[in-house]
């Protein structure tokens, strides 16, 4: 053989085996495929899932991390527990205060001091193999877990759960280690909750933690048809018996086939929205939202104008590391939270479609009804001394100049009713006032020189603003720290690829992000705000556990807290304590909240219509929360369309 | 012969300490890194629940232990390379406890068809190409390509793919822009199946083709407008040998040495992944799952995705000094 053949040969052979060997390997991955004829689009709803790449596409173990996703649909569709709160307002004829009664026939029932709680289970629900749900499976949920460290909720059933006993086949009876009046959040779906487990498939499995549990048994209205060996869509068919599970009791969901993809880029989700294959997109960036919307008359977001995005009940905001000596003045906090602009950072963010929030509560769900509206004229009249003066700080109107510096652009698509602009834009913020930011800093002791703040000790004034890799929460801080900058305080935006193990360790100064989430359809602060109490606070170097990130400690604060858990989370008194905590948090001003998280979720009206929107906040259209289950059974398909 | 053997076995001894040096490093550099499994994983499983702080230092605790992250690093390297000698590189704590080498040998077909389709295209392209372009100067047809080239090169990859993924799926909506094949088909010896990995394939291969051309084709010019003012050249020339015989056997063949080198390395780096092809076609490959890995802590899969990058390179590179003797006759002499 000549040279010429020999590199020939071998080149070919060499490329040859390679692409042999990728298709032999991929041949081998688990998984079947359908056939696409099987999903017409009359019957079938393509959704966009946030997630990546499914490392490990054929992990449906809901209790362990094994490398599955989360929102493949899987818990979406398949998983149930005892309730569900709504992020906005439910479906009112099946909800109650945004609560749906799951596998609970009804609300938990405590004892008089918390420590005891008794759920009464539904009957005749079945899991799809046709075995009945009943109490044994919630007590093979608790116990199994408990006792398996790895598992989920190891940690929730462990160190709250004394004893779990099944009364009878409907009846269970938890006894808990501490009195808890929020126990029973721990079955209620927020984003998720403690999925109840099949005990007859787990009772024989030796190491749970090492089980794919694959194909899941459902006790949801679908069970799996199919999905990606490359872990990129997963394909679910509706359950004949699918009135055996609880969906039935909201009514029945209308797809045959449900089509979660993904790991789609934000280019792909417009192409393929526009191109017919996805019908809800969980996010879009500002700029291409508004783009489709305009391009794509079937396109719609949560508001049928600008601001478009849905606010998660999620609050960003500028969290200051309170165990830091520069920051333990509230001076100097509220002198920082005055040198910001609140249209410069709407701007930044969210192109003006952010929905500001001047307290601690988001502006979204029924929070707007029970705490930003009532709390309007406090606010207005919100007196800060600075040393100097007294202030009203607060300007109600921010949410109207941010829509008047985006009509230019989007036109009739800006609301002019100020009610509405009110709810898409926020309700108001602080007015930046520089001269009394400098009245705060000098009352503390701070000295300028030329441009420079100088802390009480002589030393420049800096801080390290810690931000996320991209997207808006990013641009926030990139322009909280641009605006501190132009004010005298040397502060730079810190990219960080380890922004939660920092926060949590306590390694940052500000740190952009949030410490405020809430169920958004429901009043209770409990969410959050159980978790700021002063016994959880840890010593710097320490882990902190979330979501009291900026280690705050006060007794006025436990105060609150303690009443809190000493009411039941239906209590209307859990407002009026709301309110106190407000307050409180306005005179220590311990963060700076900003906005809502508004979430550019989009939905086609090409192939199914009736999805939630703003006039109709019947459900999240965030796709990977689980409880945007319920808008499967109310849409309907567009006649004619294919 | 026994000098070649003497040859082979100093630069295996390379190799090995080569494969050595580079996985203990990436080691080292995981171990390193700021990211904490633990509390990625803490994340990822308690972030959007209601949790207590006692429950979440409870499963702080779990996972720590179950993970084997609380040991010494020095222990921890030495359990690494007992294992690795068995070929094991542990359970992936991203998907625990899966084998951190089943994920990576999920991913690494695809990348590895994708990317030696698309460098030996673009290799083939580039260098007839710029081999010709380098002995026929004055061709309008070659100089014109040579334009194509020299200014599609310096045009960043993502903005070229970015192009054909609105051109070819949006625009004129032929091929599909997203994974590895279709949902309809099932994977298999089939040729649905082929044909739609094929499909699935056309727009990044053609994207990694269009952007990598000019390099090879601007290397091979430059290499051949060498060789054609060396004198046996001439003398062929003006002996009558055939102009294709000259370019072919004479002019090409010469210039092509270094070429291969580099052939050799960029096959080996194709163990790499490339993650901005998978980003933007949502194709399955070792880019992203590096990039995952990385972002979770997952010090075992990131392990075994740089062992893999580390021992194919330095593989290539050994294969290279093999194949030179052969290949160069010079080489041989010497």
């Amino acid at each position: 053989m000549d040279r010429r053949s020999f590199l020939i040969g071998t080149t070919a052979i060499g490329a040859l085996m390679v692409a042999g060997n990728g298709l032999a390997l991929a041949q081998e991955a688990e998984g079947s495929a359908p056939d696409l004829a099987q999903f017409p689009r009359n019957e079938t709803v393509i959704v966009h899932n946030p997630e990546g790449v499914i490392r490990n596409p054929g992990w449906f173990n809901l209790w362990a991390n094994g490398g599955g996703g989360l929102s493949t649909g899987l818990q979406q569709l398949t998983a149930d527990t005892f309730w569900y709160i709504d992020p906005d307002a439910g479906i009112p004829e099946a909800s109650e205060n945004a609560i749906y009664y799951s596998l609970a026939e009804g609300p938990w029932e405590y004892n008089d001091d918390f420590s005891e709680m008794t759920v009464r289970l539904r009957k005749g629900i079945m899991w799809s193999d046709g075995v009945e749900f009943t109490a044994d499976d919630v007590v093979f949920t608790v116990e199994k877990q408990a006792a398996t460290p790895g598992t989920g909720w190891y940690g929730a059933f462990s160190t709250q759960i004394e004893s779990v006993t099944a009364e009878d086949p409907y009846t269970v009876h938890f006894k808990l280690k501490a009195p808890n009046s929020r126990f029973h959040t721990t079955f209620s779906v927020r984003w998720n909750a403690a999925w109840i487990m099949p005990k007859h498939v787990f009772e024989g499995v030796e190491d749970i933690v090492a089980f794919e549990n694959n194909p899941p048994v459902s006790l949801g209205p679908y069970t799996l048809h199919s999905y990606d060996p490359n872990g990129t869509w997963y394909i679910w068919e509706k359950r004949p018996d699918w009135d055996k599970t609880t969906m039935a009791l909201v009514g029945e969901p209308k797809p045959k086939y449900i089509i979660y993809r993904n790991n789609i880029s934000t280019d792909n989700r417009l192409i393929e929205m526009r191109n017919g294959n996805l019908d809800m997109i969980h996010d879009l960036s500002p700029e291409g939202t508004f783009s489709i919307v305009q391009q794509d008359p079937d396109v719609q977001g949560w508001f049928p104008g600008f601001p478009y995005a849905h606010p998660d009940p999620t609050l960003p905001m500028a969290v200051f590391n309170l165990q830091n000596p520069k920051f333990q003045d509230k001076r100097v906090r509220w002198a920082l939270t005055l040198m910001l602009d609140a249209r410069a950072m709407s701007m930044a963010s969210y192109r003006g479609a952010a929905t500001l929030s001047a307290i601690s509560i988001p502006p979204t769900g029924t929070h707007p009804r029970d705490y930003h509206a009532p709390l309007q004229d406090y606010l207005i009249n919100f007196e800060l001394d600075t040393g100097s003066r007294v202030i009203k700080p607060y300007d109600p109107d921010v949410g109207l100049q941010i829509a008047e510096m985006v009509r230019p652009q989007f036109g009739d698509q800006v609301p002019t009713d100020p009610e509405a602009i009110r709810n898409s834009f926020g309700y108001g913020w602080w007015k930046t006032d520089v001269q009394a930011a400098e009245e705060l800093l000098t009352a503390a002791g701070f000295t300028k020189q030329g441009n420079q703040w100088m802390m009480p000790d002589g030393s420049p004034f800096t801080i390290s603003v810690l931000v996320p890799q991209e997207g808006v929460i990013n641009r926030l801080g990139v322009m909280i720290a641009q605006s501190w900058a132009q004010n005298g305080v040397q502060a730079t935006a810190e990219v960080a690829t380890d922004i939660w193990d920092r926060t949590g360790a306590g390694d940052f100064e500000v740190e952009i992000g949030w410490a405020v989430e809430t169920y958004g359809g429901h009043p209770d602060l409990a969410f959050f705000l159980d978790s700021y109490h002063s016994s959880f606070v840890v010593e710097p170097g320490e882990t902190q556990p979330g979501r009291n990130w900026m280690r705050w400690k006060d007794p006025r604060l436990d105060e609150i807290i303690n009443k809190v858990r000493g009411i039941d989370f239906n209590d209307p008194k859990a407002i009026e304590y709301g309110h106190e905590f407000v307050k409180l948090h306005l005179e220590e001003m311990p963060n700076i909240p900003i906005m809502s998280y508004n979430v550019f979720s989009i939905q086609s009206n090409r192939f199914w219509t009736g999805w939630p929107n703003a006039e109709n906040p019947y459900a999240n259209p965030v796709t990977n929360w689980s409880n945007a289950k319920y808008i499967f059974t109310q849409i309907s398909p567009v006649e004619g369309a294919s | 012969m026994h000098g070649y053997l003497v040859f082979v076995g100093k630069r295996l001894l390379q190799l090995l300490a080569v494969i050595f040096f580079g996985v203990s490093a990436t080691f080292l550099v995981t171990h390193l890194s700021p990211i904490n499994p633990v509390e990625a994983a803490l994340g990822r499983m308690t972030a959007r629940s209601v949790s207590n702080p006692e429950a979440i230092t409870a499963m702080r605790a779990a996972l720590t232990e179950l993970y084997g992250v609380n040991e010494p690093i020095w222990s921890q390297y030495i359990n690494f390379w007992s294992r690795l000698v068995q070929g094991d590189f542990g359970p992936s704590l991203l998907a625990f406890p899966t084998p951190a080498m089943t994920l990576v040998m999920r991913a690494l077909p695809w990348t590895v068809t994708l990317l030696t389709v698309a460098t030996l295209i673009t290799f083939a392209i580039g260098n007839v190409m710029g081999g010709l372009a380098g002995y026929n100067q004055n061709n309008r047809f070659l100089k014109a390509f040579g334009l194509v080239a020299i200014g599609i090169q310096p045009i960043p990859y993502y903005v070229v793919a970015f192009i054909l993924l609105i051109l070819f799926g949006f625009v004129w909506p032929i091929l599909p822009i997203s994974g590895g094949f279709a949902m309809n088909v099932t994977p298999g010896w089939n040729w649905p199946y082929i044909s739609s990995v094929i499909q699935h394939a056309t727009l990044p291969a053609l994207s990694l083709v269009l952007v990598g051309f000019g390099g090879w084709f601007l290397g091979m010019r430059a290499l051949v407008s060498n060789v054609v003012t060396e004198d046996y050249v001439t003398y062929a020339e003006l002996a009558g040998v055939k102009r294709t015989t000259i370019v072919g056997s004479y002019v090409m063949r010469n210039a092509l040495v270094p070429q291969l080198t580099a052939l050799a390395m960029a096959l080996g780096g194709v163990f790499s992944g490339t993650v901005i092809t998978e980003q933007v076609f949502n194709y399955p490959g070792l880019g992203s799952l590096l990039i995952d890995a990385v972002n979770a802590g997952d010090y075992s899969l990131v392990l075994a995705v740089s062992s893999v990058s580390v021992t194919a390179v330095a593989t290539a590179i050994f294969i290279v000094d093999l194949l030179y003797p052969i290949l160069d006759p010079r080489v041989r002499a010497e």
